[in-house]
Formats: C-alpha cells, structure tokens, sequence
C-alpha cells in the first residue's frame, strides 16, 4: 500500500480512534446537548472514519509483515552472499594446488627423460637411428590445433 | 477534488513491491583463465624424446584444463545449493 509510506504510522491510530471515538460519542453519548444536535452526521461521518481506520490498521499491519519478511529475505541473502564468496576461495584454493601438482608432476617426466631416459643405450641408438618421420610431427601438430579448425568454422 | 479524493482512495490498496535482489556470483577468477594453446612440435627432424617431452607437456595441460572442468562444475553446485537454500 503506497499510500503508508506517505502516511505516518500516528496519522492511521489517530483517524483510527477518533473513528472509535466518534462512534461512541454518535451511538452512546446522545444524551449531551450539542452531540444530540448532530447526531446523525456525527454517526456518518465517525462510522466512515472508523471504516478508513480499520482498513488503514489492517494495511498497516500487512505492510510491516511484509517489511519483517523483507529483512529476513535480505539476511538471508546476505548470509548467502557471505557462503558464496566462501565457497569461491575454497575452490580458488582446491584449483590452485591441483594445478600446481599437475604442472609439478609434468616437469618432472620431463626431467626425467632429459636426465635418465635419454641416456640409457637402447635410447640413445633409437634416436641416432630412427628420427621421428615428418608426417608423425605434423599429424602431431594438426591434432594441437583442433580447436583452431573448430574456431575457423564458427 | 471530489474526483482526485475518490480516486485516491480507490488506488490506496495498491501494493508497493519492495525488491530484494541477489546479486550474480562472483565466478573463481582462476576458473576465469583460459585452456592454454597446446604445444606443437618444431622442426623437421626431431628426436624421439624431444617429441615425448611435447606430449607430456600437453597432457599436463589438458589436466590442468580438465581440473578447471572440474571447478567449474563445483562452482556451479555450490553456488546452485546456496541459490536453493535462499528460496526455502
């Protein structure tokens, strides 16, 4: 309801009881002088402010409902936020040292064959003997860049 | 006046939302990065061994690629279980 944010909360009790009031003054109160001159208008008039004043009490009362599962909603919202970005440093993390071993790992087979393969004999008269033919490197090549073939066909 | 009073009072029920976003998730920057090119093989007349060093080179590339795969996929659970638990 807009038309409670324009309204303060004090402005609905007040036409609120001075509907109750009014009713009680037209309904009850009709042996006083001046109320029983206006006693009809007094009636009209107080029971349509009592009808605007329970209609505003009930807008009011839904709107801080609403205004209560609002702050819940961010809250939560917020404690999700806090989760997600958590969540994204572990994985940052997890991702990192996988990498790390993997890059590790590969350095090291290289190593390996710079320092222990390529010395052994039978290796040494495989490489003297037998280059590897041009068309094994270009195939090798040709599949390296797959992702290039599939990139020029987009 | 009559009209703007009457009128008023007819719209007064109508309901205001009050939007609560969420926003995007910030993706893992190291998920950001992309696959890097795999390595060819140069020159013509090339050893044994030296193409095996190109191979093993890009199988450590493809596994670090693959572990982003894998990243992601966690990111993506993580951050749909978190989505979920919000609308409960």
């Amino acid at each position: 309801m807009w038309i409670l944010s324009i309204l303060p909360e004090a402005a609905i009790h007040t036409i609120f009881g001075l509907g109750i009031l009014g009713t009680i003054a037209g309904f009850v109160l009709g042996f006083i002088p001046f109320v029983k001159a206006y006693k009809l208008a007094i009636q009209v008039i107080s029971l349509l402010v009592l009808v605007l004043g329970v209609y505003l009490e009930g807008g009011l009362a839904d709107y801080k409902e609403w205004e209560l599962r609002v702050k819940e909603m961010e809250a939560k919202v917020a404690q999700a936020e806090a989760k997600s970005a958590n969540t994204n440093v572990e994985i940052q993390e997890k991702i990192v040292t996988k990498t790390k071993v993997i890059r590790e790992k590969g350095r090291d087979i290289i190593q390996y064959i710079d320092k222990e393969v390529i010395k052994k004999e039978e290796v040494i008269k495989y490489i003297e003997n037998c280059p590897v033919p041009k068309e094994f490197i270009d195939i090798h090549n040709q599949a390296a860049e797959l992702n290039k073939a599939a990139e020029a066909k987009k | 006046m009559k009209y703007l009073l009457i009128s008023l009072l007819f719209i007064a029920g109508c309901s205001t939302t009050v939007p609560v976003t969420q926003k995007f998730p910030n993706a893992t920057p190291e998920l950001m990065k992309k696959c890097e090119d795999l390595k060819k093989i140069e020159g013509d007349k090339v050893a044994i061994t030296e193409m095996m060093k190109v191979i093993v080179h890009n199988y450590s590339l493809y596994w670090e690629c693959s572990a982003k795969v894998d990243g992601w996929q966690d990111w993506y659970n993580a951050q749909k279980k978190i989505y979920d638990s919000i609308a409960k």
